[in-house]
């Protein structure tokens, strides 16, 4: 499917060239990125770690590690997406909504990740008791496929 | 006549009156001795540390900054055998012996880190054995503390650690008998006895256990009377309690030396104080030194009489091997050795105290003002010591400038920095005043001074928000202004240049922040709605709902102003400005983590808009002189302040990673005669560029779209159009109509845009 999705992109491009006017011309968004395989060694540790820690409970500390990753990597949508879903686990749902939504501003074109976060909004405002919101939420996941 | 009977029973009575009150006073002290000595724990200060300097690849650090840092944590240059607390450069490459540190989320053994530099960053980060560090997290700065009493600061030890030569060279030269004696010495009794008799007043003579009780217990004053009682609580001392722990408190106890306002207390700090090294690393030479300023710390102080405490360091020397405590062998050696203090700027209770005094604040909100001086608390801050110290010295240097080419006398221009992380809210550095190593009044967090047009960009959001009034090209009059409102003097803002500049566009009435066209513009919207816009800003404090608010006519501290900033900075999500991240016990248990939290108090869409106009201000407007510091690719966004007769002189602004504040103007309130461009600008652009920033690179948010505009006539243009701008504008706000340049094709191109788009969006169904 994703090798489809590729020619289709690279046929998409190609027609874009041949047709392409003078001037400004919207770029084709690249398509979703596979899920985090981040370069960074320093993230990827603090990030196992980070998991490792909210397995076993050690919430506080998960959450230290992703603000040290954060810290390094400030503009990281996932590491924000991490500490939303960190935040949710530690029933903190006004957090965890507006850490998603600052996952969301760093996204970019990354749909995939786009649709994550507001299906983490969904839970966090499902757990204060807005199914209305929570529906709008899911809606807006929905619209990033 | 006498009766022998009578005078039997008498002498009875007063014998038993007198034994009943010395055993009372016995008691009394008995119980003093002991609930004190058992009761009394140390007073210990919170302990205040810098952010921990976290190495990996990648990093834009210069090795330089990296040592400058070691060298502040008193790490010493070159290798010393199983002792870390040392660095070595070898051209590219810097080793580090890291010290153990317990953090917050636990003990940081000691370890050993390779690290190699690349033009200004960090290239690689090994372990000893050449093995990949993916992070190497290096022991944090110590800034200061929170201290008992007199400034009383010490590091506990126990005994266990306290080396072994140290010990014995203290028996030996302060108290031979120390482990024979019942608390006191009758040989160095009778050489007191001897020099009282002579008026030559009370002196020596005293063991350990009497020097503690005098520390401990009683006042410095030189009677009879305080000297029997501290011979009594002496014995009653050594009744309860074994020599052991007798030395262990008076090891901690001692007074060994003054930095600044801070005492150094205890053989644990003055280790680290002098050496830059744990006590059980101390050399027989270093542990000499130490016991030799018992006598006099000031008198023997290795920083200011190296020759007199060299001098009484191999006097202690020699006892301690007269004694048959150490070889000869191991005495010459020692003797040999230099003094091996390691002196760093004096620190007193901190070298930043402006920074220190809001670290205090932040912590009374959730301690006791008592615990704090006294639990010993470990409190981890945000402070980056180089920012920290690129702002005090950029500060300093611009402010004694600008001085000389004033006539206006003393004192002089004050100033004011404060500079956070953009994406995190955390405080890095803050100066306030230019005497940076005073604690008295802080600018930063006190001086509420008139923001002038820092509160702009308040306005222009608030047009912003309103896609379908207002873009960064709609037209605002920028002709004379006259407000009237009943119950006060008319307002005519008036520009700064003087004139009126008609019709302008939104984003230039900002970037040359024309005062009547912001006005307009601001009664327009509504001042009420303006203040709505500060408060979700940030700020707390209540604003008079007059016209001239706009105008900046706002008292606002420069921590308050980086609140609104770091707000815009970080793209509408309100971050509270921390100084704090975590506190711990003296132990090391963790108490509380100050998390980062983040609000979404704006859409994406004005936020890109107002941070666009922002950057005009720096690229074209009255900020412009910012390129005298950095290039054009740093898109700073800022805004200059500057107040009526040139009293404040402000900047705000930022880059990719740093929020800046500079407010520059006299305590008096006197007319400084310099403008926020003038002034404040200078010292931002030259701080800023020694920080090396990240460009700003704002992520474009869904809801806005790229539209070509031609500037002279604000519409719509395209390629024909030669000096055409690209400007961002909120779906479908753009003008529609297009320019006089505009090609006769743009219609077919923009049709084809259109077609090829919405082919694109069926393709991909977004």
């Amino acid at each position: 499917m994703r090798t489809l999705l590729a020619l289709l992109a690279a046929a998409a491009a190609g027609c874009a060239t041949v047709v392409r006017p003078p001037g400004p011309f919207p770029e084709p968004a690249p398509l979703p990125e596979p899920a985090a395989r981040t370069e960074n060694l320093a993230i990827a540790g603090l990030l196992d770690g980070a998991r490792a820690d909210a397995a076993a409970g050690r919430l506080a500390n998960a959450a230290a590690s992703l603000e040290r990753a954060l810290r390094i990597e400030p503009r990281n949508p996932r590491l924000w997406q991490e500490l939303a879903r960190l935040r949710l686990k530690q029933g903190d749902y006004a957090q965890a909504e507006s850490t998603a939504a600052r996952s969301n501003s760093w996204a970019g074109s990354d749909n995939a990740l786009r649709a994550e976060n507001w299906r983490l909004i969904a839970h966090a405002r499902e757990a204060r008791g807005d199914a209305e919101g929570a529906r709008a939420a899911l809606d807006a996941a929905e619209r990033q496929r | 006549m006498f009766d022998r009977s009578k005078f039997w029973r008498y002498l009875r009575y007063t014998v038993l009156t007198v034994a009943l009150l010395a055993a009372g006073f016995t008691l009394y002290l008995d119980i003093r001795v002991r609930s004190e000595f058992e009761g009394r724990r140390f007073a210990l200060p919170a302990r205040i540390y810098a952010r921990p300097l976290e190495l990996h690849a990648g990093l834009r650090i210069a090795q330089i900054d990296v040592v400058r840092e070691l060298q502040e944590a008193g790490y010493g240059q070159g290798p010393r055998e199983g002792d870390p607390g040392w660095f070595a450069n070898d051209n590219d490459w810097l080793e580090i012996a890291v010290r153990p540190f317990v953090f917050w989320d636990g003990t940081q053994p000691a370890k050993r880190v390779r690290v190699a530099f690349e033009g200004g960053a960090v290239r690689a980060v090994q372990d000893a054995e050449g093995r990949e560090l993916p992070l190497a997290r290096l022991e944090p700065l110590a800034i200061g503390g929170i201290y008992p009493a007199n400034n009383e600061d010490r590091v506990l030890v126990r005994l266990s650690e306290v080396p072994k030569p140290m010990v014995q060279a203290l028996i030996a030269n302060e108290d031979r008998n120390f482990y024979s004696h019942h608390g006191f010495d009758l040989r160095g009794i009778a050489r007191a006895a001897f020099s009282f008799l002579r008026l030559k007043g009370l002196q020596g003579g005293s063991t350990l256990t009497q020097q503690l009780v005098k520390n401990f217990f009683l006042t410095p004053e030189r009677t009879l009377s305080r000297k029997v009682t501290e011979l009594f609580m002496a014995v009653l001392l050594e009744i309860h309690y074994d020599k052991d722990e007798i030395l262990e408190t008076y090891l901690n106890e001692i007074y060994l030396g003054q930095d600044r306002d801070r005492a150094i207390h205890g053989v644990g700090l003055a280790s680290l104080f002098y050496f830059g090294k744990t006590v059980e690393h101390l050399t027989l030479a270093e542990s000499a030194l130490l016991v030799g300023m018992v006598k006099g710390p000031a008198f023997y102080d290795p920083f200011r009489n190296p020759e007199r405490a060299l001098e009484r360091r191999n006097l202690v020397l020699r006892e301690t091997k007269d004694r048959g405590f150490v070889t000869m062998e191991e005495y010459s050696k020692a003797r040999a050795a230099d003094l091996g203090v390691n002196q760093k700027a004096a620190m007193g209770t901190s070298p930043h105290p402006a920074f220190l005094d809001l670290v205090h604040r932040q912590l009374r909100r959730d301690y006791d003002e008592a615990d704090l001086r006294s639990e010993g608390l470990r409190v981890f801050t945000t402070l980056d010591p180089r920012v920290q110290s690129t702002a005090e010295r950029v500060l300093e240097r611009k402010l004694a400038q600008f001085d000389r080419g004033k006539i206006f006398g003393e004192p002089g221009l004050e100033g004011a920095v404060v500079i956070t992380d953009t994406q995190s809210g955390e405080v890095q550095a803050l100066v306030g005043g230019r005497d940076v190593r005073f604690r008295g009044f802080n600018r930063a967090l006190d001086a509420a001074r008139p923001v002038g047009s820092l509160l702009k960009p308040a306005i222009y959001l608030t047009a912003l928000a309103d896609p379908a009034h207002y873009t960064l090209v709609t037209p605002i009059d920028d002709g004379p202004f006259v407000w009237k409102s009943r119950g006060a003097p008319d307002w005519e803002p008036t520009n700064y240049d003087k004139t009126f500049h008609g019709a302008v566009p939104l984003r230039m009435a900002l970037a040359h922040s024309y005062n009547a066209a912001t006005a307009r513009l601001g009664t327009d919207i509504g001042v009420e709605k303006v203040l709505a816009t500060i408060k979700r800003l940030g700020i707390d404090r209540e604003m008079q709902p007059y016209a001239s608010t706009l105008l900046g006519a706002v008292d606002l501290s420069p921590l308050e102003v980086a609140q609104m900033y770091q707000t815009i900075a970080s793209g509408g999500f309100r971050t509270p400005l921390r100084a704090i991240r975590e506190v711990t016990t003296q132990d090391g248990r963790p108490l509380r983590r100050y998390a980062l939290a983040v609000e979404q108090a704006f859409p994406p869409e004005p936020m890109y808009l107002i941070t666009t106009a922002m950057q005009g201000v720096v690229r074209e407007g009255t900020a412009q002189s910012l390129k005298n510091w950095l290039p054009p690719e740093a898109a700073v966004a800022g805004k200059t302040g500057t107040t009526t007769e040139q009293r404040d002189a402000w900047f705000a602004g930022f880059t990719g990673d740093h929020l800046g504040i500079v407010w520059i103007g006299y305590d008096d309130n006197r007319a400084a005669r310099l403008s926020g461009a003038g002034a404040a600008l200078p010292v931002w652009g030259e701080m800023m560029a020694a920080l090396a920033p990240e460009p700003l690179a704002l992520p474009k948010p869904d809801g806005i779209e790229n539209v070509l505009i031609d500037p002279s006539s604000g519409l719509r243009a395209d390629f024909a159009c030669s000096d055409a701008l690209e400007l961002p504008f909120a779906q479908g706000s753009a003008p529609a109509e297009r320019a006089p340049c505009a090609s006769a094709l743009g219609v077919a191109v923009e049709g084809v845009k259109q077609q090829a788009k919405s082919w694109m969006q069926r393709l991909f169904g977004r």
